[in-house]
């Protein structure tokens, strides 16, 4: 079955968790011990029947009526696995939010129509963020249509607000856009005979016309970043995730040094094999041993990008300043930043150039940073594994960055 | 593409991954334990471990014994240990008087596996459950720390994104390791049929019954099944709409007992 894996955006409380514990139950993808379990909860409360406590399994998260933490759930349509990641829209679980975010590639941000609500700063932060994870394809889904009388003009006005905002993030993916209501199910599997004036598919059919589409890297050639030994004490067998191209057996360079070794023996999944390719997890028998290993890029044809110093642009969830002492985690392993550089201060809720030289937490910015070290990276655009980072101020987790 | 090539591509790409934090996990830790309950995952887990590793499993398996698991189980761990060489460690766990669910799960089993923990300073423990098993277990990261107490800081856990875990702990705290978050049910079944995996008897329906999910003979109860082989099994899987987990009491006695179980340890 074809798995993708599709994340929740948008503020709290305009319905991701509900959204996603309708797609659920309209799929049958959920027990009915579940639902039963979820609808007795919501009674206990003196609720209606609320969907979202099918995802929401926490005490906290279900008396507080907010998510806390990301968690996924699987629902199939016309045989397409998706497993739709469920996100906080609060601003503090940003990090929470991320941590979800970062495995998918589509999205589904929620809009509510709700005139007191609509789009909202945490709306846009939440897409710029997403966009620096790896998502390509984005569904807007204009929420609470039926608190609007269905009426085409809100829908109009949100569409049009939303796509001026992806025009200042030079957003370059994917977007359509969907009317529905998640709680009574409208516009999710058929279409809402109470929005006739919408012409497009409902959202599952969306949904199922992007799953086709798959973000190949820009570079062709072999990529591969090491993991590590397989054995501390021989330190021939390494293992490595090819990112791009194929890993054959002969001579190979590993970078940021550019020594060759000979990869005599290659194994993916524990059978050998003539050649790993895009998202093998390959062990390398090689024909002498490396002093190290890990964060060390493997290539056989054209050569990485090798730099102690890398521009990038950042999405804070801290303070940072020219001062700020950070830690940068790339390609497994962990630097300490010798110097951190503020070249542009961007207001994320917007995506626009601000004034000012340190960057806000949960605003972004456009830095460079001295690893102190040489290292082997690509530009994000070219080859995402190689060119996005995590950074951390002491053990604090920090935000984070795409090489440009 | 047709169904049987997308259900192999996925189980390829569950396994690559389970494979990639195996040796994450060996590589940022000094000293790694898993727990080996002799059930359906983690005995997969442990084949997948002997990938990672070409052909060893190159960490201990605790098995924490409460001394009333069923004889199929007992013989099914000898026979695989020494098939598969594994470093066994029996950790006994105590019984008390009220063995069941919380009780039964929570102190007893909890506190014989923290005095292994402590006298071997394992600082990494692989527990092999699923995002599908539970609501509360769907909200776990790959990587997950626990205090000394065990505590499981479920309010705040770490940023964990891409393939980008965190392994830092706190002094005498541990990291569980979770390679298998990512599978389905079934999708453990369909491996265990590839790879030809060996699995306890008990899984397969005798009388009319069949055990879904393995605990100890007092907290397990089997369900009604007539599935007689991993066929059986997949094939009633695809039309099952009852939770796996539906025999074990200790999940249902109160709400959120699975959440307070983890956070003070459980698996």
């Amino acid at each position: 079955m074809l798995v993708r894996n599709v994340t929740m955006l948008g503020h709290k409380d305009h319905g991701k968790s509900t959204l996603i514990g309708s797609i659920l139950m309209l799929t049958n993808s959920v027990s009915q011990a579940r639902i039963e379990e979820a609808k007795k909860y919501s009674q206990k409360l003196g609720k209606p029947f609320e969907p979202a406590f099918i995802l929401d399994s926490f005490e906290e998260e279900r008396e507080g009526g907010l998510t806390i933490d990301t968690t996924r759930a699987e629902a199939s349509y016309k045989g397409v696995a998706f497993e739709l990641i469920d996100v906080p829209g609060h601003e503090e679980l940003i990090k929470n939010m991320m941590s979800g975010a970062s495995f998918a590639d589509i999205a589904i941000l929620l809009v509510s129509a709700k005139p007191d609500e609509g789009i909202r700063d945490q709306t846009k932060r939440h897409v710029f963020v997403a966009r620096m994870l790896g998502i390509n394809s984005i569904i807007v889904a204009i929420n609470k249509m039926d608190s609007v009388e269905y009426k085409k003009e809100v829908y109009d006005k949100l569409v049009n607000e939303i796509n001026s905002f992806f025009k200042n993030i030079n957003f370059s993916g994917s977007v359509r856009f969907v009317p529905i209501s998640a709680y009574n199910g409208e516009n999710i599997k058929e279409k809402s005979e109470k929005m006739g004036w919408y012409k497009g598919k409902p959202l599952l059919e969306e949904l199922f016309f992007l799953s086709k589409k798959k973000d190949k890297p820009k570079i062709k050639d072999l990529r591969a970043v090491v993991q590590g030994f397989i054995e501390e004490e021989n330190k021939k067998l390494i293992s490595a995730r090819v990112l791009s191209g194929c890993l054959r057996k002969g001579t190979i360079s590993v970078y940021p040094n550019g020594i060759k070794r000979k990869a005599l023996n290659l194994i993916v999944n524990g059978k050998k094999v003539a050649k790993a390719c895009e998202n093998d997890t390959v062990a390398i028998e090689l024909d002498a041993p490396l002093n190290e290993a890990r964060g060390l890029v493997i290539s056989s044809s054209s050569k990485p990008i090798i730099t102690k110093k890398i521009n990038a642009l950042v999405f804070s969830t801290i303070k940072l300043g020219n001062n700020s002492k950070i830690s940068i985690r790339l390609l497994g392993k962990e630097f300490a930043a010798k110097k951190l550089s503020i070249n542009e201060v961007i207001d994320a809720s917007n995506g626009l150039h601000k004034k000012g030289n340190f960057i806000k937490p949960l605003d972004a910015g456009r830095v460079a940073i001295d690893l102190g070290d040489y290292v082997a990276v690509e530009k994000y655009s070219e080859l995402k594994g190689m060119g996005r980072f995590t950074f951390y101020s002491g053990s604090k987790f920090g935000g984070v960055g795409i090489i440009e | 593409m047709s169904g049987v090539f997308m259900i192999e591509q996925n189980l390829k790409e569950l396994e690559e991954r389970s494979i990639f934090i195996l040796r994450e996990a060996k590589s940022k830790f000094k000293n790694v334990a898993a727990l080996w309950s002799m059930g359906k995952d983690s005995t997969t887990m442990l084949a997948l471990a002997r990938k990672a590793f070409l052909g060893k499993v190159p960490f201990p398996v605790i098995h924490i014994d409460n001394g009333i698991d069923f004889p199929e189980t007992y013989k099914f761990r000898d026979d695989l240990t020494k098939k598969w060489n594994l470093d066994l460690i029996v950790a006994k766990s105590e019984i008390k008087p009220e063995i069941s669910g919380f009780s039964c799960c929570g102190s007893n089993k909890t506190e014989a596996l923290k005095k292994i923990m402590k006298e071997y300073k394992f600082d990494a423990l692989i527990v092999s459950i699923r995002r599908d098993e539970h609501g509360i277990r769907a909200k776990e990261r790959v990587f997950s720390a626990r205090d000394k107490n065990f505590r499981w800081n479920y309010k705040n856990q770490a940023a964990e994104l891409w393939d980008d875990y965190s392994s830092k702990i706190d002094t005498a705290g541990h990291v569980r390791v979770h390679p298998l978050l990512d599978w389905n049910e079934i999708d453990i079944w369909r491996y265990i049929k590839k790879e030809r995996i060996p699995v306890n008897p008990l899984y397969f329906s005798r009388n009319g019954f069949r055990y879904r999910s393995l605990g100890c003979t007092h907290c397990t109860v089997p369900v009604k099944s007539n599935a007689k082989t991993i066929d059986d099994i997949i094939k009633e899987l695809k039309n099952t709409d009852t939770e796996e987990r539906a025999g074990r009491e200790q999940d249902k006695e109160k709400e959120y007992v699975m959440q307070k179980l983890r956070a003070f340890g459980y698996m």
